[in-house]
């Protein structure tokens, strides 16, 4: 027992020392990761994505505006993926060995890696399913939630700050002739367009186990019209001195009688 | 009539007489009553609307709504202060707005929303344990609530009177009052909150006072809206 204090000072230096590691979770639903997700390549996108972890099970809450909305008349699929095992960041514009004017998917590789998770919205989440444009969310915008089993590998890049969000699909309208003709460096039978990136962003460990959205702190009493019973009884007093009245005016006109 | 005044001598006039002035009496005391309902009517302050909707709009410095102090209601940058030490929360000072609360750990809902303070006449605010501690670096996020159908006004209810420049005070289990100086106060629909603007990461130490506002959707007995205050710490003392 008397060892007590020296304990309890050693905790808080303890506490001191975490202090210096950015985003300590104190979190009872654990580990939560963030990312704004920024354009690439000319787009004008913009997104925000959150992450929590319980165990390998992510829950994932993404939010995109402003992408290309159609591909041959339908709406466009936007393939997406958390990419890891390189530096874990997005690519500027000289990532752009080619000259073309797009960081390819395989040019930006450098700076974020290859896929270790697909962002679909149903099925297979392996990077084997990384290119299967009919489970990627598509569209000009779209609010994007699933949780997800994460594999070692991601959950590692994760942990390790090496993990990124790419949004790929670009409208061919904003590149140049060259990349307008140009195949896909990944699936040869689509356009450079449909799989180079349009939105990057890196994870990054949040600060606090991430609530989810609007908080319910109110109950609305002070709301629209209040001391309804005040009112209430207030009439009725009205009401029982109407009665009262009427009363004392048809005991006069009975007497007068 | 003589007749009748022969049977009963004099009661039937007093007992009308009564029964008027007692209908008379009724009618104004039931009618001060109501004026007295209808002149209570107390409602939750809001900000102004230029702090209202998209990040972008309540980012930008708000036009003083018929306010004197002009410069007020700008955004406030605040200097950037080194964090302090973690240390738990345990009063709440917004001497602006005359609050005054002990202070409450929260956690999260199983739907992963935040956990709210428990509905009773004391109403006090309460600090989300999974944010960090307040004077820490990142957002600290504190909620109470603007008011409770059964007990009426609640710790924040006059949070959407708060103002750029205006101070917050939280004392610590460290013995330290951390002070934090609102920039801005925003108010957001609940079915579109930027709940990455909010909780998300922060390069300083700072807070989040957070309550309903906007319109009450009485069938499905909530307010349509978040308020939400920003803060960042300029200070702290031991105290």
């Amino acid at each position: 027992m008397r060892k007590a204090p020296f304990l309890a000072a050693s905790s808080v230096a303890l506490g001191i020392g975490l202090l210096a590691m950015p985003g300590i979770a104190s979190a009872d639903t654990g580990n939560s990761y963030q990312a704004q997700l920024a354009p690439l390549n000319h787009s004008t996108a913009s997104g925000t994505f959150m992450l929590t972890l319980n165990g390998s099970q992510a829950t994932i809450t993404e939010h995109v505006d402003g992408l290309a909305a159609t591909f041959g008349g339908k709406p466009y699929p936007h393939v997406q993926h958390i990419h890891i095992g390189a530096q874990g960041n997005c690519p500027t514009a000289s990532a752009d060995k080619d000259g073309d004017g797009v960081v390819s998917t395989t040019e930006g590789a450098g700076n974020y890696g290859g896929i270790g998770t697909t962002l679909s919205t149903s099925g297979d989440t392996s990077p084997a399913a990384g290119t299967t444009l009919t489970v990627a969310p598509s569209g000009a915008s779209f609010d994007y939630k699933r949780t997800i089993t994460l594999d070692d590998k991601t959950l590692a890049a994760l942990k390790g700050g090496t993990g990124v969000v790419v949004v790929h699909g670009l409208d061919p309208a904003t590149l140049s002739a060259k990349a307008q003709a140009a195949k896909s460096d990944l699936v040869p039978a689509l356009p450079l367009a449909a799989t180079s990136p349009a939105l990057c962003g890196a994870l990054t460990t949040s600060q606090m186990s991430m609530p989810s959205g609007a908080a319910a702190t109110g109950g609305g009493s002070t709301a629209g019209l209040q001391d309804e019973g005040l009112i209430a009884g207030g009439a009725a007093l009205v009401a029982a001195g109407a009665v009262a009245g009427g009363l004392a005016l048809r005991r006069r006109s009975s007497t007068a009688r | 009539m003589s007749q009748d005044e022969q049977r009963g001598p004099s009661p039937r006039p007093v007992a009308r007489l009564r029964l008027v002035a007692a209908a008379v009496l009724l009618v104004l005391v039931g009618a001060a009553v109501i004026v007295v309902a209808l002149t209570h009517q107390r409602h939750a302050p809001q900000p102004p609307a230029s702090a209202a909707g998209t990040p972008a709009a309540s980012s930008a410095p708000g036009i003083p709504a018929g306010s004197g102090a002009a410069g007020k209601t700008r955004t406030a940058p605040a200097p950037a202060v080194a964090p302090l030490p973690r240390a738990t929360p345990v009063h709440l000072d917004v001497p602006a707005i005359g609050v005054s609360s002990d202070l409450l750990q929260l956690g999260l809902n199983p739907d992963h929303t935040l956990e709210v303070p428990p509905l009773s006449r004391d109403s006090k605010a309460g600090w989300y344990r999974g944010s960090p501690t307040p004077g820490e670096l990142g957002p600290s996020v504190f909620l109470g609530h603007v008011d409770s159908a059964e007990y009426g006004a609640g710790v924040f209810f006059r949070l959407g009177k708060l103002r750029p420049g205006d101070t917050v005070t939280v004392r610590r289990t460290d013995h330290t009052a951390a002070t934090f100086r609102v920039t801005r106060v925003a108010s957001y629909p609940k079915n579109r909150f930027p709940t990455l603007e909010v909780y998300g990461n922060t390069d300083d130490a700072e807070l989040r006072l957070i309550t309903c506002g906007g319109a009450f959707d009485s069938s499905a007995r909530s307010y349509l809206n978040n308020i939400v205050v920003y803060a960042s710490l300029v200070g702290s003392r031991a105290g």
